[in-house]
C-alpha cells in the first residue's frame, strides 16, 4: 500500500509526504483523462539518474523508500504533447472536484507567427494545479515545422495571481525550449508509475542548451514593405537550393555531433528576414574549433557536397567550403574563443593575406530556419552590427568580405612556404 | 498598406442624405447652435487627451513587449482595454430606422448599426434582428426581393427566428417587385400592417417582436411609377426583457454550452437554437477501419458566408472517419459570425487579416491558409482542403483513403479531387470508378506536401497579381503534365451561388444539376489501375472492349446512344492538335455538361456516362488513342456557332471566374 507506506516513511525521515500525494492524485486524474504526461523535473530526473540502470530493470519493482518523490519542493514538473489530448474541459472539473486550484497560461500561437496576418485563438503554453503545498506545472510541447518539439514562455497577464505559486522558481518558462522528441520510458519509482524520458542525463542537458528564439516576423514584414522581397525565379530557385543545402549540410553535422549556427549573410538573412537573403549566392555556418572534427570533411564529401577549398589550420584561422548544387556554396567558418572577444580567419587564394573577424563573445540558441531547428548566436543583434555595421538593415548588393565587414583586421601574410598547407583548393 | 490603391471599380459616393439637411435646418437656432458648438470643442478635446494617453499607453505596451525581460515572470503588457458600458442595466432600447431610395440606416440607442447608402447596392429589404434581452444585433441580412426567389429566403430565415427576437425591416430602393403573397403574409403575422399593400418603390420601415407586439411601422407609398416615394424615418421604443426569459434551458452540458453561447450572439440557424427540441451539434459518425487520413488535416476555406459555413461544416463533421482535431477554419478578414460558428462546433478557426484585392485576395487568403496548415501539422504529408461552399459526402473520407496512397506513390499525380467537372445526374453513374484527368478540379482535394513546399509555395502569385490561385495552379508552369485522380461521382457539391464569382443563373446552369455521392461506404474498384501505366492498360481495355457508334448520326441527339444498360461505348471527334477543343466544346454544350473550358480529359479522351453506359470520346488525330478508330469512320466535326455579338462574351468571362 503505497499511501501507507509513504506516510510511514515520509514522516520518519521528515521528509514532505504532501508532495508524494499530490503528485499521485495528479497522476490519477491525467490518467483517467487518457492524457499521456512524462516527468521533466529536472530534480527529479537528475536523481533517478544516478539510479537509472535499477529503475530500468525493475520497471515495476516496489521501492523501500520514498526517494525522489518526498523531497520537499514546491513544484514538480510534467510535460504534455499537445497532439495528444483534446483539450476536454472534463479535465478541469475532475480536478476541482479533487480539490486542484488550477491555472491556465495561454498566448498566441507562434506557428502562425510568421504568417501575414493570421489571428487564430491562444493556445495554452503552461498548466498548474496547486493543492495544498504544492503544484504540478504541466508544460505544453509543440511540434514544429523541423521535427522539433517546442514550449512556450511563461508570461502572467495582469489579472492573473501573481501569488497562485512562486513562479520565478520555475524551471521552465523563463525561456521559450526547443527540444528533440523524447524517446519514453515507463517506470515505477515510489510506487508511482510515471514515463521518463529514457536518457534522463541527455535529457538533462539538452535542457540546459533549449533556450529558442523566435524570428522576429514582425520587423522582417517591416523590411519587406521597404524592400520589397525578390519573387523573380532566380530568387525563388536560389532559395530552394540553398534551403536543401542547409538541410543537407544540419544533417550531416548532426549525424557527427557536430554544433554548428547561423553564420555571416544566412543568420543575417534569419535576423533580418526570416528568409534565404536570395542574392546572397551562399551558405554560412559557423563551428566553435573545439567542436572540429577530422571527420568533417569525408562526411560532407559522402553526403555529395565535394571540398572546394581549405583555408588556415586547424589551430588557427579554419576555413572550408564545399560544393553544392549548381555553384550553391556551403562556406564552414571556424571560431576560435579568447578571453574577451571571439573571432574567425579569412584567407585571400591569391595573395595569402590573412583576415580576422572579431566578435563580441556569444552563446548558443535554438531557432527555427527553413523548417529547420538550428542554432543561432543567442545575442543575434551584436553578432550581426559586428559583421555588417550598423547599417545592417539595409540591403548591400555588392560585398567585399575582405573589405565590408565591419570587424575585419588585416593580419599579415602566410608565410610562403605554408600556403600549399593552408591554401588548398580544389 | 499605403502603397495599395484603393479598388478603382468603387465609383465614390455621394451623400444623399438631404432628409437630414433639412431636419437640421429647423433646429438652427442661436442657442442651441452655441450649446452645441461648447459642446463639441469640449469632447474634442476630451477625446484628444483620452487618445493621447492610449497611443502612449499601447506604445508603452509594444515596447515592453519587445524588451520582454526575461529576468520577470510577469507579462507587462498594460490592460487598454477601456470598461464597456454594461448595456443591460436599460430596460428600454431607442430605436431610429430609415427607409429611402438610397440609403438606409438602423440606430438602436444612438449606436449605427446598419449604414447603406452606396450605389447600385444593398437594393431591397433590410432585416435586421436584435437581442430581446440585450438589444445586441444578432443577424443582418438583405433580401433583394426585387428579383425572383429572394422572397422565399427572406421568408426561410425569417421562421428560422426564434420567438420573442425583436426583427427591424426597411426599404432600400425597390422592395416589393418579387415580393409575392407568402411572404407578404408571413410579414402580415409579425403584425405589419402594411406589407400585404407594399407596392412598386414605396418606402417602409417596420419594428416587431416576433410573436408579440408591434413598436412602429411606417410607410410612404410612391406617387408615379417613376418616382420613389418620400423617405420614411421611424422612431421607436423596445422594452427590453429579462435575460431568462430570452434563454433556453438546455441542460447544462459542455456541447449545450457552446449552444447557448452561440444562441444569444446569433440567429437565423434555425433547430440548433430551439428550446424544445435543438439539432444537435456533435455527431460521432462510424469511425472508418483502417483509416489512411485520419492524421491528415483539413482546411476549410471561409470567408464572411457563415450559413454556408454552418451548413458545410454540419456535413464534414457527419462524414465517416472525420477527425475534427484535424479541421481548422480559416476565414479571410475579422468576421465574428463565421467565427461563432466554428466555436459552435468546437472547431479551431483562424481570422486572417485582408490583404489585397477580389481574385488576388482569395489567392492570398488561400497561401497563407496552407501555409498556416503545414505548420501547424509540421507531421502531415498532405493537407485536405475545403471552402465554405461544399457539402461534403458521407463517404468523403472513406474515398481519399482508399487512394491516398496512390498521391503518395505516384509522382505524376498533382492531387485528387472529390469533383468531378462532369459529372451530372444524367453523365454520373458509377461510385466505384475513379477516373484520372489532366486538368485540376479543385472544390474539395488533396494537397501533397513537398508540392506545396517545394514548388507552389515559394513562388505562389504575389498580391498585386490579380491571378484565381486555381486558374493558376493550372497552368502548365505549375501542373507540368501531372495529373489528377477524380471519381465519377463526385464527393462534394457546390451549393454557394454567392460568391464572389457567382450567382444565381451561373449555379443553376452549371452545379445544381451535379450527381453527388450518398452511399455510405464505397469499395472503390481497382484503385490500383489509376497508376500511371496501369492506367493505360486499363484504357486500351476499356477502348477494347467498346462498341463504336453510329458516325453517320448526330451526337446531340438522345439517340445516338443505343437503349441499353452497362455497356462501353466510343465515339471519335476531330481534335487537329492537343489544344484543339472545338468539337469537343460542342459536343460538350450540347450534352449540359462543363463547357466552359475543357475539364476531364486524359490525352484527347473523355470519359463519362450517357444512358447508363459508359461513353467514351476520342480526339482523332491528336490522342494516342486514334489508332483505335477503325478506318471507315470518320470523325465527327462541330462547328462553333457563327459569332454573335456579345454571345461569346459569356462563356468567356465565366470560364476566367474561380469555380
Amino acid at each position: 500500500n503505497g499511501a501507507a507506506f509513504s506516510k510511514a516513511r515520509g514522516s520518519q525521515s521528515g521528509q514532505d509526504s504532501t508532495r508524494w500525494h499530490v503528485v499521485r492524485k495528479f497522476l490519477g486524474l491525467i490518467s483517467s483523462h487518457n492524457i499521456p504526461v512524462y516527468l521533466i523535473d529536472p530534480l527529479i530526473l537528475g536523481l533517478v539518474d544516478k539510479d537509472i540502470a535499477q529503475i530500468r530493470s525493475s520497471p515495476d519493482g516496489p521501492s523501500p523508500h520514498c526517494k525522489y518523490f518526498c523531497a520537499p519542493r514546491d513544484f514538480t514538473t510534467f510535460a504534455l504533447l499537445d497532439k495528444t489530448w483534446k483539450h476536454e474541459v472534463g479535465l478541469f472539473r475532475t480536478a476541482e472536484k479533487m480539490g486542484f486550484q488550477w491555472l491556465k497560461i495561454l498566448n498566441k500561437d507562434p506557428r502562425l507567427d510568421g504568417m501575414d496576418d493570421l489571428s487564430g485563438m491562444e493556445i495554452p503554453l503552461h498548466y498548474i494545479f496547486k493543492l495544498a503545498s504544492h503544484a504540478i506545472h504541466l508544460v505544453v510541447f509543440y511540434e514544429r515545422s523541423g521535427n522539433y518539439l517546442w514550449h512556450g514562455p511563461l508570461r502572467l497577464k495582469q489579472h492573473m495571481d501573481r501569488k497562485f505559486v512562486p513562479f520565478r522558481k520555475l524551471h521552465f518558462g523563463r525561456y521559450p525550449g526547443a527540444y528533440e522528441k523524447p524517446e519514453l520510458l515507463h517506470v515505477s519509482i515510489d510506487d508511482l508509475k510515471v514515463q521518463i524520458p529514457k536518457n534522463p542525463s541527455s535529457f538533462l542537458e539538452e535542457m540546459s542548451h533549449s533556450r529558442f528564439l523566435e524570428c522576429r516576423y514582425r520587423e522582417a514584414r517591416a523590411f519587406f514593405q521597404l524592400y520589397p522581397d525578390d519573387a523573380s525565379l532566380d530568387a525563388v530557385e536560389f532559395r530552394k537550393k540553398a534551403k536543401s543545402l542547409l538541410h543537407l549540410a544540419a544533417l550531416t553535422l548532426n549525424n557527427l555531433g557536430v554544433k554548428f549556427w547561423l553564420s555571416s549573410g544566412t543568420c543575417l538573412g534569419w535576423y533580418r528576414q526570416c528568409n534565404v537573403i536570395p542574392h546572397s549566392k551562399d551558405v554560412d555556418l559557423g563551428i566553435f574549433i573545439r567542436d572540429y572534427k577530422a571527420e568533417i570533411i569525408p562526411a560532407f564529401q559522402k553526403a555529395g557536397l565535394p571540398l572546394k577549398h581549405k583555408f588556415g589550420k586547424v589551430h588557427r584561422y579554419l576555413e572550408l567550403s564545399f560544393q553544392g548544387e549548381d555553384d550553391v556554396k556551403l562556406d564552414i567558418f571556424f571560431f576560435y574563443e579568447e578571453d574577451d572577444h571571439i573571432w574567425n580567419g579569412g584567407t585571400q587564394a591569391k595573395s595569402g593575406k590573412k583576415f580576422k573577424y572579431l566578435f563580441p563573445k556569444f552563446t548558443l540558441c535554438w531557432t527555427e530556419f527553413v523548417e529547420l531547428k538550428v542554432h543561432v548566436p543567442c545575442e543575434t543583434l551584436q553578432y550581426v552590427e559586428a559583421n555588417y555595421g550598423p547599417d545592417w538593415k539595409v540591403p548591400v548588393k555588392t560585398w567585399d568580405w575582405k573589405s565590408s565587414p565591419s570587424n575585419v583586421q588585416d593580419n599579415g601574410v602566410w608565410p610562403v612556404d605554408e600556403w600549399d598547407d593552408v591554401i588548398q583548393i580544389y | 498598406m499605403d502603397e495599395w490603391k484603393p479598388n478603382p471599380a468603387v465609383k465614390p459616393h455621394k451623400k444623399r442624405s438631404w432628409y437630414l439637411a433639412w431636419k437640421y435646418k429647423l433646429m438652427n437656432q442661436r442657442a442651441l447652435r452655441k450649446l452645441c458648438q461648447t459642446g463639441a470643442v469640449l469632447f474634442l478635446l476630451v477625446t484628444v487627451i483620452v487618445n493621447i494617453k492610449l497611443i502612449l499607453d499601447t506604445r508603452r505596451a509594444a515596447y515592453e513587449e519587445e524588451e520582454e525581460s526575461a529576468q520577470d515572470y510577469d507579462d507587462e503588457m498594460l490592460n487598454v482595454e477601456v470598461p464597456r458600458h454594461p448595456v443591460n442595466n436599460k430596460k428600454v432600447l431607442d430605436v431610429e430606422v430609415y427607409s429611402s431610395r438610397s440609403k438606409v440606416y438602423v440606430a438602436v440607442d444612438g449606436t449605427t448599426v446598419l449604414e447603406d447608402e452606396a450605389r447600385e447596392q444593398g437594393r431591397g429589404i433590410h432585416v435586421i434582428v436584435l437581442n430581446q434581452a440585450t438589444g445586441h444585433v444578432m443577424a443582418k441580412r438583405v433580401f433583394d426581393t426585387y428579383s425572383p426567389h429572394e422572397d422565399e429566403a427572406m421568408v426561410l430565415f425569417l421562421n428560422m427566428v426564434a420567438r420573442g427576437r425583436i426583427l427591424i425591416f426597411t426599404i432600400k430602393d425597390e422592395g416589393s417587385f418579387h415580393l409575392k403573397d407568402t411572404a407578404k403574409n408571413v410579414l402580415k403575422s409579425l403584425g405589419s400592417q402594411v406589407a400585404p399593400f407594399l407596392s412598386w418603390r414605396d418606402m417602409w420601415t417596420f419594428v416587431g417582436k416576433k410573436g408579440g407586439e408591434v413598436y412602429g411601422e411606417k410607410h410612404a407609398k410612391s406617387p408615379a411609377l417613376s418616382t420613389w416615394g418620400d423617405p420614411v424615418l421611424l422612431k421607436t421604443e423596445v422594452h427590453l426583457t429579462s435575460v431568462e426569459d430570452a434563454e433556453c434551458h438546455w441542460p447544462d452540458t459542455e456541447l449545450n454550452r457552446r449552444r447557448k453561447r452561440f444562441c444569444s450572439k446569433v440567429e437565423g440557424y434555425g433547430s440548433v437554437c430551439s428550446c424544445k427540441d435543438p439539432t444537435p451539434i456533435e455527431f460521432n459518425p462510424d469511425p472508418l477501419k483502417d483509416n489512411k487520413v485520419f492524421d491528415v488535416p483539413v482546411a476549410v476555406i471561409a470567408g464572411n458566408r457563415p450559413n454556408y459555413l454552418y451548413r458545410m461544416l454540419r456535413s464534414l463533421l457527419s462524414a465517416q472517419g472525420v477527425n475534427p482535431q484535424m479541421i481548422t477554419v480559416f476565414i479571410d478578414g475579422y468576421y465574428e459570425e463565421p467565427m461563432d460558428v466554428v466555436e459552435l462546433f468546437g472547431l479551431s478557426g483562424i481570422q486572417h487579416t485582408p490583404i489585397s484585392i477580389k481574385n488576388a485576395r482569395v489567392s492570398q487568403h488561400y497561401k497563407a491558409s496552407l501555409t498556416a496548415t503545414f505548420n501547424l501539422f509540421p507531421d502531415a504529408k498532405f493537407a485536405v482542403v475545403l471552402e465554405e461552399d461544399l457539402d461534403i459526402s458521407v463517404d468523403f473520407f472513406s474515398f481519399l483513403s482508399q487512394s491516398i496512397h496512390l498521391l503518395e506513390e505516384d509522382e505524376s499525380l498533382y492531387c485528387i479531387s472529390a469533383w468531378n467537372d462532369q459529372g451530372y445526374e444524367h453523365t454520373a453513374e458509377d461510385p466505384s470508378l475513379l477516373y484520372r484527368v489532366e486538368t485540376m478540379p479543385g472544390l474539395g482535394w488533396v494537397l501533397r506536401k513537398s508540392l506545396y513546399k517545394d514548388e507552389l509555395e515559394p513562388k505562389w502569385p504575389t498580391p498585386e497579381k490579380l491571378w484565381d490561385w486555381d486558374m493558376w495552379m493550372r497552368m502548365p508552369e505549375q501542373r507540368k503534365g501531372r495529373e489528377c485522380i477524380i471519381p465519377d461521382i463526385s464527393r462534394s457539391y457546390h451549393f454557394g451561388i454567392v460568391g464572389l464569382n457567382m450567382n444565381g443563373y451561373f449555379h443553376e446552369a452549371y452545379f445544381k444539376k451535379h450527381k453527388f455521392n450518398t452511399v455510405p461506404n464505397v469499395q472503390l474498384k481497382n484503385v490500383e489501375s489509376l497508376r500511371k501505366d496501369a492506367y493505360e492498360t486499363e484504357i486500351h481495355r476499356l477502348l477494347g472492349e467498346a462498341e463504336v457508334l453510329d458516325h453517320s448520326k448526330d451526337p446531340c441527339e438522345d439517340s445516338f446512344v443505343p437503349d441499353t444498360e452497362g455497356k462501353i461505348y466510343v465515339m471519335f471527334i476531330r481534335m487537329e492538335q492537343e489544344a484543339d477543343f472545338t468539337t469537343w466544346t460542342q459536343l460538350a454544350k450540347c450534352l449540359h455538361i462543363w463547357d466552359l473550358d475543357v475539364r476531364g480529359n486524359h490525352k484527347g479522351l473523355w470519359r463519362l456516362f450517357r444512358k447508363k453506359n459508359h461513353f467514351l470520346v476520342v480526339g482523332v488525330p491528336s490522342s494516342p488513342y486514334s489508332s483505335k478508330k477503325p478506318s471507315s469512320v470518320t470523325p465527327i466535326y462541330m462547328e462553333p456557332p457563327a459569332k454573335e455579338e456579345g454571345a461569346a462574351a459569356v462563356p468567356a468571362v465565366a470560364a476566367a471566374e474561380q469555380t
